[in-house]
């Protein structure tokens, strides 16, 4: 018979809800970094690592496709430079449809966490206006 | 080839050549490796944080949508292919009509035909695992991919052809008319799609 430790058990749930949460605000998250101005892909996890005090990360392999589908669907627009040392880096930066795409999905976030925290017996943040 | 040129080629040996934006995916994971090299990594942690090659390929894939070939496309297709194999093997079994004794010009018939049929399935299997398209697909802008889009491997270009081996192409191919992705029972087999090409240039078996 085998025998599961209950502990590593939840540990594992845990780790997959969280997984779960990130991978579904990943386009947010993104959209969110580029708004203060263009970036490249190694600054915006930089940019998230120091802005949420490493609470938050994301994985280079998970990164670039969520860019490559942002500039796909018109969200982004890229330009590319070649520094110095040769090698070209792509800049992205949000387009008015990707604003209006982060409006809507902070929206969403805001309504959803909300209601979570409601759920939970936690009072709502106040709106910031 | 450097480690890091490795990796990237093995990225983009699961992407099809159509894939939007392929050279640029390159170019911008060269850089990233470099960027994270100069700061200090190794080369084999950068890697091991972009990821398996077959899964990152298919996370930039699952951006790109497929759009399933319609009946009458994928008809004129194979009907293409066959007027080829039809119109190269022609030739030789009206020559023989000349050349070869008349008892025995039935059996000459009959051998070009066998030929025709085993050069057919051949070059259907090699021509969808090599470049994803046969000659009929490539003229009417259609593909041959795995379900999420990267190019086929050679065992299921085998069993997309088995209906016809088996003599079951037309209740295969009856599957096509109801299912959502319009694929025959064997394409759901072997986890194959048929569908428009994204760009000029066809899938490519790296």
């Amino acid at each position: 018979m085998a025998v599961t430790n209950k502990a590593d058990d939840r540990d594992d749930g845990r780790r997959g809800i969280e997984r779960e949460l990130k991978r579904g605000s990943l386009e947010l998250i993104v959209l969110h970094l580029l708004a203060p101005g263009e970036a490249y892909g190694y600054e915006i996890v930089d940019k998230l690592t120091a802005e949420t005090d490493g609470n938050l990360g994301v994985t280079d392999g998970t990164l670039y496709p969520v860019l490559y589908r942002l500039e796909r669907a018109g969200f982004v627009e890229v330009r590319w430079e070649t520094p110095a040392r040769g090698v070209p880096r792509k800049y992205y930066r949000l387009t008015d449809a990707g604003r209006n795409e982060l409006a809507v999905l902070t929206r969403e976030w805001t309504t959803f966490a909300d209601a979570m925290a409601r759920l939970l017996g936690q009072p709502p943040k106040p709106q910031e206006n | 080839m450097t480690t890091s040129d490795d990796y990237i080629n093995r990225v983009l040996s699961f992407l099809p050549r159509a894939t939007p934006m392929r050279a640029q995916i390159a170019v911008e994971l060269r850089g990233h490796i470099e960027e994270r090299v100069a700061h200090g990594q190794s080369v084999d942690n950068v890697l091991r944080q972009l990821g398996d090659p077959a899964l990152l390929a298919e996370s930039y894939l699952s951006a790109v949508p497929l759009e399933p070939a319609s009946f009458p496309a994928r008809a004129r297709a194979k009907l293409l292919d066959i007027a080829l194999v039809v119109a190269i093997a022609a030739p030789p079994a009206a020559l023989s009509w000349f050349v070869v004794p008349g008892e025995w010009f039935p059996f000459v018939i009959l051998a070009v035909g066998a030929a025709g049929s085993v050069g057919f399935c051949v070059y259907t299997v090699l021509a969808e695992y090599w470049t994803g398209q046969t000659f009929g697909k490539r003229v009417f802008g259609l593909q041959v991919v795995r379900e999420s889009g990267a190019p086929i491997g050679l065992g299921q270009a085998i069993v997309r052809l088995l209906p016809v081996t088996l003599q079951i192409y037309w209740i295969d191919v009856l599957f096509a008319l109801f299912t959502d992705k319009r694929q025959r029972a064997f394409e759901m087999l072997s986890k194959t799609r048929v569908v428009r090409a994204s760009g000029a240039q066809p899938a490519v078996h790296v």
